[in-house]
């Protein structure tokens, strides 16, 4: 235990740092939702954000590809900066930020399409695919990904909503793969699925952390602590502690966190 | 253990307090019947309304069924080479025919014993004019001289009303129309058993005619106009109407502005359609100088009505569509235009065809606004001939045609209304059906 400690730290000191949030402030008109929450994301990481409901994870996730945009009241204060660059500049088009920074949402969301539209469709309004052959390699590539194409590749044409709950969110995630995204924010996406499903997600964040920055929001203390190696506990709209995960779970250095971890809040 | 029962009796229930499952307490009892109360009122309301709707639907048929079908008389007929010839050499060539054809008829009557005298006249009275369809008939077709003919002639509106017992002797009054001793005619027609019904396919296909000829109305030409409006409608209210929602559902800031214009639009819905009908009259005929009675103006008339329906029902199908495909489709990267017309407005599109084709139908049976643009009272004689004759001449509507005729005079006019009023049901029962087939198509698939 003690050198996997000294082994994720070692990994974290050398790593690259993907995401930079400083002084964001959330607002949903007048309640102040996230407060001063300064964090830094490594790249090829999985970070977990935990804590109570309403404590601001979600909101914060959502931050990091501007989805609270399409939210009227939602206004965001500070910096959140992906490789140096300030996403919320007036330069940035949130919809270019979208393809390099993905998305997978807490209930399995499938276009009413069939599997292989659900995957390529990314790919499609991005250009990423010259012709209908790089498209289907592409395709393929995440839905082998998503650990999908075995269950998928003898009916592509099948609609996706057909698939059970599990195969679902992870054509969601090789939806969101799809694009090449650099990456990848996970909003609860295990809440709706059961645990045979949920395993097989976690075992896939797990493998996805080789090629993206993972950014994962769960319920789960126990889902963190397997499939994380940093962790972020909020409260009440701020970051009360952020280090990596064997730590938070073994040694907390704030009151509340160890209150949290050990069930007597939230 | 039972020590601790009998010390503590009150926290128990004595015995005759515990009451049996098997038996209803009086609460429940009163719930129950309260129930029962309720599901009776229900039915009773139901049975009410389809008492009305049976009682409607009896008394359109009834009054209607007759509009389709026409008295005819049914006549064997020969006419030789030489009577052709004769006929043709004559001044007065169609008056010869209608002789022969008194002539013939004579001898068929006198054949089975019955004594009538009549004349030329007379025919014409009851038959209309049966020399001219004969010459007509025989010029067309000269292979038929000499050889029997079964002919059917469609009698006069008159006949018709006589023979159902709504005219009677005493009735008649103007000689010009009907004497009554063509009734006599009539009354031998009836004993040689030579009248009969057909279906009239002239009041489907034929036009509207004068005051003087009910027997001869149909409905056709104003089929045609209001299919050239519910073109018109279907056209401009459909890309406006879906485009306006569109933006204001999915693009539109949320704001004073656009709330008014909420707030507006669900006003107009319930604006009283002839204040339509007198802004049509303003806007399109004394502004824009568009002609009066022209389907193209009724229908742009029906289309400001029909906006407001379909804005709210294709803004309430777009809200329906769950929030999740939004984030799905914002979350892989699609431009807000490309997640809205990608994803979000397929699947909200067989609520937006429903709630157009209802609109459709509530315009096709409006008639109200159509009274001001001229387009009821019209007669509409002719059929159009081509799309912009179809859009610019003058014509007339179903319902307002239908109303036209009730507000006639002559009695005739009024199963023309009833008739009309079954085949307008028609397409507007037609219409339903489609949206509900493509509603059950298209049933959400997520």
């Amino acid at each position: 235990m003690e050198d996997m400690i000294h082994v994720d730290r070692a990994m974290s000191t050398q790593q690259d740092i993907k995401i930079s949030a400083r002084k964001v402030q959330v607002y949903y008109g007048d309640t102040h939702a996230i407060k001063d929450v300064d964090v830094d994301i490594d790249d090829k990481t999985v970070t977990a954000f935990i804590g109570p409901s309403g404590c601001g994870k979600s909101t914060f996730l959502r931050c990091i590809n501007r989805m609270n945009d399409t939210i009227d009241v939602a206004r965001v204060e500070g910096d959140i900066l992906i490789d140096n660059e300030d996403i919320y500049d007036a330069k940035v088009d949130p919809v270019q930020l979208r393809a390099k920074v993905g998305m997978v949402f807490q209930k399995p969301n499938p276009f009413p399409k069939s599997i292989y539209d659900n995957v390529a469709y990314g790919p499609k309004i991005h250009g990423l695919a010259r012709n209908k052959a790089e498209l289907d390699e592409i395709v393929e590539r995440s839905l082998r990904k998503a650990a999908l194409w075995d269950e998928a590749k003898d009916r592509l044409e099948a609609p996706g909503t057909g698939l059970s709950g599990g195969q679902q969110q992870r054509l969601c995630i090789a939806r969101a793969i799809a694009t090449a995204p650099e990456v990848l924010l996970m909003d609860e996406p295990c809440s709706a699925l059961d645990p045979i499903a949920t395993a097989q997600v976690e075992d896939l964040i797990d493998e996805l952390r080789q090629s993206f920055s993972v950014v994962i929001v769960t319920h789960s203390m126990q889902q963190a602590a397997r499939v994380s190696q940093k962790t972020a506990f909020f409260h009440l709209g701020n970051l009360v502690e952020y280090d990596a995960t064997d730590k938070i779970f073994t040694n907390p250095q704030d009151p509340r966190t160890e209150s949290y971890i050990s069930g007597r809040i939230g | 253990m039972t020590d601790a029962t009998s010390s503590a009796p009150a926290a128990a229930p004595s015995p005759a307090q515990r009451a049996s499952l098997l038996t209803e307490s009086p609460r429940m009892k009163k719930r129950n019947a309260a129930e029962t109360r309720f599901k009776m009122y229900g039915v009773l309301a139901i049975s009410i309304g389809l008492a009305f709707l049976v009682f409607l639907a009896y008394s359109i048929l009834r009054n209607g069924i007759p509009a389709f079908t026409q008295t005819v008389v049914n006549v064997e007929f020969t006419l030789t080479q030489e009577q052709f010839d004769d006929a043709e050499s004559r001044m007065l060539k169609t008056a010869v025919y209608t002789d022969i054809f008194v002539e013939n008829v004579t001898a068929q009557f006198q054949e089975q014993g019955l004594d009538v005298e009549f004349d030329g006249d007379t025919i014409e009275r009851l038959l209309g004019k049966v020399g001219g369809d004969l010459r007509s008939f025989y010029r067309e077709n000269p292979d038929q001289i000499g050889q029997a003919v079964a002919l059917q002639l469609p009698a006069a509106s008159r006949v018709e009303r006589y023979l159902q017992g709504r005219l009677t002797r005493d009735m008649v009054v103007d000689g010009r129309f009907l004497e009554v001793a063509d009734l006599d005619v009539v009354d031998v027609m009836v004993d040689a058993g030579i009248i009969g019904s057909a279906f009239d396919w002239n009041f489907i296909t034929g036009t509207d005619t004068g005051v003087d000829n009910p027997g001869g109305a149909g409905i056709g030409a104003s089929v045609i106009g209001s299919f050239f409006m519910m073109l018109v409608v279907l056209l401009l209210s459909l890309p406006i109407g879906v485009a306006a929602s569109i933006y204001l559902e999915e693009f539109a800031p949320k704001n004073k502005f656009t709330d008014l214009i909420e707030v507006n639009i669900s006003n107009l819905a319930a604006v009283p359609s002839i204040v339509f009908g007198i802004l049509g009259l303003a806007v399109f005929i004394q502004f824009a100088h568009l002609p009066q009675s022209a389907p193209l103006v009724g229908g742009l008339v029906l289309t400001l009505m029909t906006l407001p329906t379909i804005v709210i029902s294709t803004r309430a199908s777009l809200k329906s569509v769950p929030p999740s495909i939004r984030d799905a489709a914002l979350g892989v990267g699609a431009s807000k235009m490309q997640a809205v017309f990608h994803h979000v407005l397929p699947l909200a599109m067989p609520g937006i065809l429903t709630g157009t084709i209802i609109g459709l139908a509530q315009a096709l049976g409006e008639t109200a606004p159509l009274l001001l643009i001229g387009m009821v009272g019209y007669v509409a004689r002719e059929y159009p001939d081509g799309l912009t004759s179809g859009l610019l001449d003058p014509n007339s509507a179903m319902p307002a045609q239908i109303y036209t005729w009730a507000a006639r005079s002559d009695e005739a006019f009024f199963e023309k209304a009833w008739g009309g009023i079954i085949i307008l049901l028609i397409f507007l029962l037609t219409m339903n059906i489609i949206a509900i087939i493509l509603r059950r198509r298209f049933e959400r698939r997520w």
